[in-house]
């Protein structure tokens, strides 16, 4: 008995001990902070970018001495925020769903959109489109965690009866069949049920016409989601070390991952119902903010929220703007700024 | 090894001459037409009437055809009291125009992308195609009956209408069918100047939470602003781009300032209740006025336009 | 020189059965072209069939058998074998039994430039010109070169691994798509319907014109592989025993990829972008016949032939009269073979 809670005490320690080490010195709590300001700088520019310029003093007075009756106010008020906020929120989930898939396969490329995962929402609000048209937005949500768990689970099955696991090459590879596989059948439904056009939007991606209330519905699932993750973090740190170190240090590994595929699920499917499958997020910010905040994932995680809500205001913000007043389908844009990204990648990950 | 090769090559070769056999001896439209014309040739001293189609083709149009397939200018026919032989639809058939459906109730229906074993199937004399498709699936076509793919652009139905008068030798009744729309045009407008002179107004189409906006010269755009005479808002025009229905955020709506609203749509939207929605002049002043999808807005032609000018009638007398 | 060309007690009988699989082969393509012949929207049974082959059936059935089902399945036949024998081929130069043209990028590629080309062709005019669609596989053609290059290009870092090019491919193939993605929603709703099907794979307005476009580029190309098949065979045996075989590799390579390239885009602008048959029909090709690929390209490509017939029948009856485009079909089979090959391919 006493061996072993001394052996636990220690185990503890050396926890601590290794978390010091990893802990990123202090610049890491400063860029954080100096990101954040940049975030919601970048959100209050959003704010007065789009079809009608609005001036700063409008929407300082939309929010100070909010009138109801002018149409910049509501314009801003009902439209302009809740897609900047949902933009930053998507941006945020899809980061740190990157962030945990990497962490819990040790592997560079995995992310909501490599793996298929996204492919897997939008093919059950495919089919929640041409069987249950009348969908409201919850059970779209429902449909899309469904289908977040259906392409997750597809990979993972993959995954357990490969003979030596997934390699990165295996995962992409994996990822882009269950991808193919999904899309295909959401296309099958789409020209069957004729709502191709409907359908193809949610494969580009976008955040124009989204409501104050599901930023709301999603806000709460955020905060969910993202709390859990941080509450992750100091076991995904460890268990970037290494497995079996890992369970040496009394990691309870099974019960860890279970936790993490549950908070990837609902983040991700949260972020495909608000936005449709917005490529690449999840693989490039990840890898930015490891190089920037370190490899103790405390950090990683906020850095990588922070990071990806910047990105996809920033995105949004380009699709509204190339080509007015239409809207340039905003996955198109972080695929051209993620390919590159992956393709870089990939040119390190193929050595062997 | 070498015996495969050729067994490869000789299957491709003996493929490639059963194809190359069949256009000898069938796929040439020439010679349909040739044994056509030695055919009327003996029945009327007239001879065959041949007309050149929008791609360009010269197409040997039958005398008084019986069994015409036109899917997408049903409008059109039916203004001239034809019956087609069949009638545009989508979803196998459950979907068609509505708004016809007094004339058409009895008409077969057609896959809207006309796969040639369904054209087959209902024995046309002659094809009417609407849009410019491909020379190749023209020359399919051509196999079952004389097609004619127009020159009138889709989205002027006058020039449709002449043409479709012009190739079913109907030019007269054509140019009445457009006298009549026209004379009955002038009232709508007469009533527009009266009740709401300079004003404003669009026609929205609403699915769900997205909304479409109507080119101002097409669909019933064109009877909006072209024949009943409402001013065109800016964002309208802005708008219009290849599309008969151009896709519109409530943020440019709201900023339309329109002051008339037709809005296309299949019961209440969570939109409606957005305040940017309220805060629209038409819908401030009470002036929307809601058609099913199925109604005679999102289609082309006399029939759909008249439909339309009564609609306006009746909204704006409310 | 090279050893498998002399003659040995083995080899005679590994041919002979190579022989008879493929005749074997050919007749269940016989019997499935038969019965893809039968099947459609108007009902025509065997008996009509017969007649109208021997010349004696009604004008209506001649029509629907020879201007309407036969040169679709002719068709099916030309880009099927077109796009096994191009991906036996991209599977033997990158020695990976991943590499299919349709997941490493070579299809978008293609799929990109001619839509691109199709977009700027009727974009200031109304009408495009009559050379319209002999135009289109050179611009797939392109539009695959372009795609191979960069592929080739991106993946080299002194030298070109196999792993590294297949993942390359992927994001070449991502990157592709998101620009196909921004020309389609740029064209009017019609053009983009038809691009989506077109995209997806579909056969279904085939021709005789459209067979006699695909033609040449199989006639030509398909011996050619069959040429090169003896090189493909001596680089599976390994870079430094290829080169000591006085193999000219880095030269071959190229001239081979020229080959497959020209395959799978004429086949992409006949029937747009059918992924998985190039991977599916080389595997099933080995199991049958071994690696040796001069035995093992003709196979795959009845392999490939039979799969798209098969598939293109589905692909019409199974929710008719919607036709479904025959790639999503094909995607549908071929994406858990994928997932399998994956499961227990060996690294």
């Amino acid at each position: 008995m006493e061996q072993i809670r001394k052996d636990q005490l220690t185990k503890k320690d050396t926890q601590k001990r290794l978390m010091k080490r990893l802990s990123a010195p202090h610049p890491a709590a400063l860029i954080l902070i100096l990101s954040i300001g940049a975030l919601i700088l970048i959100m209050t520019a959003s704010i007065s970018i789009g079809v009608s310029d609005i001036g700063w003093r409008d929407i300082l007075e939309s929010f100070t001495a909010f009138d109801s009756s002018s149409t910049s106010h509501v314009i801003i008020r009902d439209l302009r925020i809740p897609r900047i906020l949902a933009a930053a929120l998507v941006g945020a989930f899809l980061a740190v769903s990157g962030v945990i898939m990497q962490a819990l396969t040790l592997n560079p490329l995995a992310s909501p959109s490599i793996m298929g995962v996204t492919s897997g929402s939008a093919f059950m609000i495919a089919v929640a489109f041409a069987f249950h048209p009348q969908s409201s937005y919850w059970q779209l949500i429902l449909w899309s965690f469904a289908g977040a768990g259906l392409g997750t689970g597809m990979v993972f099955l993959i995954g357990s009866f490969s003979k030596r696991g997934l390699t990165p090459v295996k995962l992409a590879l994996a990822g882009a069949a269950v991808s193919a596989l999904l899309q295909s059948l959401s296309t099958i439904i789409a020209i069957h049920f004729n709502v191709a056009r409907d359908i193809s939007f949610w494969f580009a991606g976008g955040v124009a016409g989204v409501r104050m209330e599901s930023v709301r519905l999603i806000g709460i699932l955020a905060f969910a989601g993202l709390i859990v993750a941080f509450a992750l973090s100091r076991s995904l740190t460890i268990m970037g070390l290494g497995e079996e170190m890992a369970k040496g240090l009394g990691i309870r590994i099974g019960w860890i991952k279970f936790i993490s595929v549950l908070v990837v699920l609902i983040l991700t499917g949260a972020a495909v119902s608000i936005a449709g499958t917005v490529g690449f997020i999840g693989l490039v910010i990840p890898h930015i903010a490891k190089k920037v905040m370190g490899m103790n994932y405390r950090w990683v995680i906020p850095g990588s929220a922070v990071f990806g809500a910047g990105l996809l205001v920033l995105a949004d913000m380009a699709a509204r703007t190339i080509n007015p007043p239409y809207e340039t389908p905003v996955g198109a844009l972080t695929a051209l700024i993620g390919v590159p990204f992956f393709l870089f990648l990939a040119r390190k990950e193929g050595r062997g | 090894m070498k015996k495969i090769v050729l067994g490869t090559l000789s299957l491709t070769l003996l493929l490639a001459a059963c194809g190359n056999n069949e256009e000898d001896t069938e796929l040439d439209p020439a010679d349909g037409t040739v044994e056509d014309e030695d055919a009327e040739e003996v029945q009327e001293s007239e001879g065959p009437r041949i007309l050149t189609d929008g791609l360009g083709n010269e197409v040997e149009i039958p005398e008084d055809p019986e069994a015409v397939l036109a899917s997408y200018l049903e409008d059109y026919l039916t203004a001239l009291d034809i019956t087609p032989v069949a009638q545009w639809s989508i979803n196998d058939g459950e979907g068609v125009q509505t708004y016809l459906q007094d004339d058409l109730a009895d008409v077969q229906t057609i896959p809207y992308d006309l796969p040639y074993e369904s054209v087959m199937s209902v024995e046309p004399d002659l094809i009417l195609i609407r849009d410019q498709i491909e020379q190749d699936m023209v020359d399919q076509y051509n196999l079952i009956a004389p097609t004619y793919v127009l020159n009138a652009s889709p989205t002027s139905w006058r020039e449709t209408m002449s043409e479709i008068g012009r190739v079913l030798d109907r030019e007269d009744e054509a140019a009445s069918v457009i006298e009549t729309y026209d004379a009955r045009a002038e009232e709508t407008a007469s009533l527009v100047q009266e009740t709401a002179q300079g004003e404003s107004a669009a026609a929205i189409w609403m699915i769900d939470t997205s909304l479409f906006v109507v080119h101002p010269e097409r669909s019933s755009g064109s009877v909006l602003y072209g024949d009943a005479g409402f001013e065109i808002p800016e964002v309208v025009d802005q708008l219009s781009d290849d599309a008969d229905w151009a896709a519109v955020s409530l943020e440019e709506l709201a900023d339309m300032d329109v002051d008339h609203l037709f809005l296309i749509s299949d019961g209440d939207s969570e939109l409606m209740e957005d305040r940017l929605w309220q805060n629209i002049p038409a819908v401030e002043n009470d002036n929307v006025y809601t058609f099913d999808s199925q109604s005679a807005w999102l289609y082309y032609g006399p029939i759909a336009n008249e439909q339309v000018l009564d609609h306006i009638d009746s909204s704006l007398q409310q | 020189m090279d050893r498998s060309n002399q003659p040995s007690p083995y080899k005679d009988k590994a041919f002979k059965r190579s022989a008879w699989l493929f005749l074997f082969l050919i007749c269940l393509l016989g019997v499935l072209v038969m019965v893809s012949l039968a099947s459609g929207y108007l009902a025509l049974t065997p008996a009509d069939i017969w007649r109208t082959v021997t010349g004696e059936g009604t004008a209506a059935h001649e029509l629907l058998l020879y201007q309407f089902r036969l040169p679709r399945i002719v068709l099916a036949v030309l880009v099927g074998t077109g796009m096994a024998t191009a991906g036996a081929i991209f599977q033997g130069v990158t020695q990976n039994g991943l590499a299919d043209p349709g997941i490493i990028g070579i299809h978008s590629g293609s799929g990109f430039f001619a839509v691109l080309y199709l977009y700027l062709l009727t974009l200031n005019q109304d009408q495009p010109p009559v050379w319209v669609n002999t135009g289109l596989p050179f611009a797939a053609f392109i539009g695959g070169i372009s795609a191979a290059v960069l592929i080739y290009v991106l993946a080299w870092k002194e030298g070109v691994t196999p792993i590294r090019l297949v993942l390359v491919g992927i994001g070449v193939n991502a990157g592709f798509s998101a620009a196909l993605l921004l020309v389609q929603l740029r064209m009017s709703e019609s053009d983009f319907n038809r691009a989506l099907i077109w995209l997806s794979g579909s056969i279904w307005n085939a021709s005789w014109a459209a067979v006699l476009r695909l033609l040449p580029w199989i006639l030509i190309f398909i011996p050619s592989a069959l040429y090169k098949a003896r090189v493909l065979s001596v680089m599976q045996l390994g870079e430094e025993m290829a080169v000591g075989l006085g193999t000219a590799i880095e030269k071959e390579r190229i001239k081979l990829l020229t080959i497959g390239v020209a395959l799978s885009a004429a086949s992409v602008s006949a029937a747009g972008g059918i992924a998985f048959v190039g991977l599916i029909a080389p595997h099933l090709a080995r199991r049958l016949v071994g690696g040796k690929f001069q035995r093992l390209i003709p196979v795959c490509a009845v392999i490939g032939a039979i799969l798209i017939v098969l598939s293109d029948t589905l692909a019409r009856t199974i929710l008719a009269p919607t036709e479904i485009p025959v790639g999503l079909i094909v995607s549908v089979i071929g994406a858990p073979y994928f997932i399998y090959l994956l499961i227990t391919i060996k690294e």
